[in-house]
């Protein structure tokens, strides 16, 4: 009768760990791109040789392109969660199980949208500014 | 020995049916329930009125104590306006006018804007969510007495000529060099303050992750709530970085260390870089909370659910995350290096994105609702146009060579007061009068309002409108005089006028906020015809929180589900009495909010106040450089919280079970993941662990920043103690979870023993720590300065492990921790988690990484 469980928090952890992740990863994905992108600037630009900034423009471009392929595969993985096209729920606002595991989906797919942009945005100074002065 | 039975758990039907739910509660049941409530919850009288601790009593003083110190801050503000109306103005000199703007400034961040939220929330936070009271209420007062003794000090050293008076941010070497006791008030005094925001953000998120009703799961929780996680989180990461500047920074004030001393190795930019890794994320501290009261406000004048709540959610944890990647652009003019200079201006023209999102889905459910333009919302509408503009001018302030050219002149305070007043002190002001009728069962004046609003709205753009030009045209800011042919004059005048008539519109504030309404007579209970939880609050007031614990789902329970109130007041759901007559609040799980168990909440002390008057003798003395009663007061401040822990948290309960309503039996203890505690004590790491990584930042930072990092002939620490204390740091681990797994399998002589090897141990490393560094001298370069602080760091916790474990062995032996309740053990190796990776980092930090350095 109950549907409490034993370590219920473990449990529904475990069930919905995928989807945990996937909401904090989009984020975490822009935040290690950018404090990797501005320590590897201070390191090189304080300690590296004089043609080192090409090399790290090529880092940032190649960390760039690892970073926004993550991001996109974590955006499908919450689009297929979501699961928008099948049932047209925008809003998931039913206390059910389905309803919150869509909603965690499109809440990861939203946060993967502005962390791509985020690093986009992040990239473009390595793009257009050539020397560390 | 065989192995205990485990704790028991929930047992019985859930989630309920609707004919349980419309089963009526007999009537004689029903006034035993309500009787045994209201003398469970009831508020201290008399003189022992301030021993209370419950959400309400905290949350309004610590609201009133806020906006008291606002107020004092905006006077500082008007004698500011009134030395800079005209050239040449002597009504303030340079020195108190250096004072005055500090002091504004932080007692603005400190005093208001950060405490402000957390009362805010500890006040409104349990209503949203259908909780009976926060789950740590003892913490709560605590941090709020903190809070008071901290900010009547620093703002009381005004008073004696004494304040701080190198700006708000405290720039060494210009604050290193101060002389006088005005910078240590500030370190010192505002660290007391952190202490209690921390404190106060550990409650919160702990409040929202675990005191839901049953049935609230994560996505219908009210809005408020992911906010207050959001911020919450956000508090946990940005302001363990500038306590660890402070204790660098009072190091050097108090020893001579030379963090920040370039003559010996020093650099004032890791000041700069660790106080902006707190100053920026502040901003959206203060911001999303209150945007946060505006999501509250919309829909119900609206009159329809928000219109993408996914996306509101999406806008709070996009903001949060990038808000930290701006911190830089506080510093454009130091010389970073222009690819640097470019990721932080990018950043900061991304993190625009989710804020508009915010501000969009807000103008969606406006346009598609049918507004009433109440009171609440008028103050809204005020916000959102004046936040517009200050967004506007972050925008041009974010791009590099704009910011050149406007840096440090009024042109920055015209955009910072833009982007505060709207973000936060407009819809702050909405918040109060949507919700004064839930808080103090009367409403405020329309009529007054109305005037309040457009002096203030009026009086506000007449004030900062003009410093936009004032800027462009070259008048730099925390200055106290300018010459009549500087042509600023006209422009100043006008701005001061406007400073007094935001004075006036606070007058009328102040004045409708605080006259007596004993004539207004009784006031309906949902005025707003609100949705959400907190107005299903009982007129007159009552102490419990809510009768019965509701079952929850829909993100608007009073629209969507028509009987919750009536049920609710029937003592239909959960926890309709309180047979022992002691507090107690249903906790939940984390996801779906099913319920979990039942936790007894602390009730009224006057240990909190004792607790906090010591810790404020541990902050304050130090000022004065007045070490042995400072020593004495942390101790003692330590015994009042060891004290306070032992005699109510975690105690085995007489009866296993609890018959929590509706034929569901919950259990009376939790320990691990399921327990309030044991989230606390994981949040509260994360904030630990990020202040000691900012210390481990500024060491790899000086090795960027300095080539002389370490210096050539330096000495190093001592490679046997180095690797002594990383060894015993982990023995000390290893035995407490050792003590952990045996005493679960009930074997408790053995835990024992392992909870005294333990302590041992922890000491040895702590002793390794300081030998390994006890032959260099910090005063002489950074270098041997930054070793010490980390062992000083690694010392510090370890001693509070020792602590803990010693507070285990006790227990065990007096039977507050046994192997079936074995709560405090539990979280005391979660904090040794913690400790052991900071004994390894530490010892790679002191002896593998100089010999790395290129």
């Amino acid at each position: 009768m109950t549907e409490i469980n034993e370590n219920e928090d473990a449990r529904a952890f475990r069930s919905e760990a995928v989807s945990l992740w996937r909401i904090t990863f989009g984020p975490l994905i822009w935040a290690l791109h950018f404090t990797a992108s501005y320590a590897a600037t201070a390191v090189i630009c304080a300690k590296g040789a004089p043609g080192a900034v090409d090399g790290l423009r090529l880092g940032i471009g190649v960390g760039t392109a690892v970073a926004l392929i993550a991001i996109i595969w974590l955006g499908w993985q919450a689009w297929r969660q979501w699961d928008l096209v099948r049932d047209r729920d925008w809003e998931n606002d039913q206390g059910t199980g389905e309803d919150r595991h869509q909603f965690l989906g499109h809440a990861a797919f939203l946060l993967a949208v502005i962390s791509f942009i985020g690093v986009c945005y992040v990239a473009l100074p390595a793009l257009l500014i050539g020397s560390c002065q | 020995m065989t192995r205990p039975v485990p704790l028991p758990v929930a047992e019985g039907p859930y989630p309920p049916t609707e004919e349980m739910l419309s089963a009526p509660v007999p009537p004689e049941e029903r006034e035993r329930g309500t009787a045994e409530l209201r003398a469970a919850w009831k508020t201290p009288q008399g003189w022992r009125y301030f021993s209370a601790v419950n959400n309400t009593e905290v949350g309004i003083w610590y609201a009133l104590t806020a906006f008291g110190f606002m107020l004092l801050a905006g006077l500082l503000a008007l004698a500011m306006r009134v030395q800079l109306a005209f050239p040449g103005m002597t009504f303030l000199d340079a020195d108190r006018f250096n004072q005055f703007f500090t002091m504004h400034g932080s007692a603005m961040m400190f005093l208001f804007a950060v405490p402000m939220f957390e009362a805010i929330s500890i006040l409104l936070l349990p209503a949203f969510l259908g909780a009976r009271d926060m789950p740590f209420p003892r913490l709560s007062a605590y941090g709020y007495w903190c809070f008071l003794i901290g900010g009547c000090f620093v703002m009381g050293s005004l008073l004696f000529d004494a304040g701080p008076k190198a700006g708000w941010f405290m720039y060494p070497p210009l604050a290193t060099e101060e002389e006088g006791v005005g910078p240590d008030i500030w370190l010192l005094g505002l660290s007391f303050i952190e202490v209690a925001s921390i404190a106060a953000a550990v409650e919160l998120i702990v409040g929202a992750l675990k005191c839901r009703p049953p049935g609230m799961r994560i996505n219908i929780m009210p809005l408020y709530a992911w906010y207050v996680m959001v911020v919450g989180a956000m508090i946990l990461f940005a302001f363990p970085p500038l306590i660890a500047g402070d204790f660098l920074f009072e190091l050097q004030r108090s020893f001579n260390w030379p963090f920040f001393d370039p003559e010996r190795g020093g650099d004032p930019i890791l000041w700069q870089h660790l106080f902006w890794i707190f100053g920026h994320p502040e901003v959206y501290i203060v911001f999303l909370p209150s945007i946060a009261i505006a999501a509250m406000i919309v829909p119900t004048v609206a009159r329809r659910p928000i219109v993408g709540y996914s996306w509101i959610v999406l806008s709070a944890v996009g903001t949060g995350f990038l808000s930290f990647g701006l911190w830089v652009h506080h510093m454009f003019t130091t010389g970073l290096p222009q690819i640097s200079l470019g990721f932080f201006s990018a950043a900061s023209e991304a993190v625009v994105i989710p804020t508009g999102i915010q501000l969009f889905a807000f103008i969606a459910t406006l346009m598609v609702g049918r507004v009433r333009m109440t009171l609440p919302m008028l103050w809204i509408a005020g916000a959102l146009a004046i936040f517009v503009a200050g967004g506007l001018t972050g925008v041009m302030l974010a791009i590099v060579p704009f910011n050149w050219a406007a840096h440090d002149s009024y042109f920055i305070v015209a955009h910072l007061h833009y982007t505060l007043f709207g973000g936060m002190v407009f819809p702050l002001i909405a918040g109060v009068y949507y919700f004064y009728p839930f808080f103090a069962k009367k409403l405020l004046s329309e009529r007054l309002g109305r005037w309040a609003f457009w002096l203030i709205f009026t009086g506000f753009n007449v004030t900062f409108l003009p410093m936009h030009l004032t800027g462009l045209m070259g008048m730099p800011r925390r200055v106290f005089n300018y010459p009549e042919s500087a042509g600023w004059g006209t422009l100043n005048l006008i701005s001061s006028i406007g400073a007094f008539v935001v004075a006036a519109g606070f007058a009328v504030f102040v004045y409708d906020l605080l006259r007596p309404k004993s004539r207004q007579g009784q006031i309906p209970r949902n005025p707003w015809g609100a949705g959400t939880l907190e107005f299903s609050h009982d007129v007159p007031e009552e102490a419990w929180g809510v009768r019965s614990v509701p079952y929850i789902t829909s993100r608007y329970p009073l629209w969507d589900q028509p009987e919750v109130v009536e049920r609710m007041d029937a003592g239909r759901y959960y926890l309709q009495d309180a047979p022992d007559l002691q507090r107690e609040t249903i906790v939940t799980s984390v996801i779906d909010a099913k319920p979990i168990y039942v936790q007894r909440v602390t009730g009224p002390a006057w240990i909190t106040i004792l607790a906090a008057l010591f810790t404020g003798g541990a902050f304050i003395f130090p000022t004065f450089h007045i070490y042995k009663p400072a020593i004495v007061c942390g101790a003692f401040a330590i015994a009042c919280v060891l004290y306070w822990l032992w005699t109510s948290t975690a105690r085995p309960q007489e009866a296993d079970m609890r018959e929590a309503g509706l034929g569901l039996r919950l259990p009376r203890f939790a320990s691990g993941p399921d327990a309030v505690g044991w989230w606390a004590m994981w949040i509260t790491m994360l904030g630990d662990a990020t202040a000691f990584a900012s210390i481990v930042f500024g060491f790899f930072f000086y090795w960027t920043a300095r080539p002389d990092f370490p210096p050539a002939d330096a000495e190093h620490a001592i490679g046997v103690w180095v690797a002594a204390t990383a060894l015993l740091g982990v023995l000390a681990w290893a035995a407490t979870l050792l003590a952990r797994e045996v005493n679960r399998r009930g074997k408790v002589m053995l835990a024992r023993g392992a909870l005294v090897l333990a302590p041992l141990s922890a000491a040895a490393a702590a002793g390794a720590a300081w030998l390994a560094v006890r032959d260099l001298d910090p005063v002489s370069h950074v270098y041997p300065a930054i070793l010490w602080a980390l062992m000083v760091w690694l010392v510090v916790h370890l001693g509070a492990g020792i602590i803990m474990q010693c507070y285990c062995l006790a227990g065990s032996l007096f039977a507050k921790v046994t192997p079936r309740h074995d709560a405090d053990l539990r979280n005391v190796t979660l904090y040794w988690h913690f400790v052991a990776l900071k004994a390894v980092v530490t010892a790679a930090v002191l002896g593998l990484v100089p010999g790395w350095l290129p």
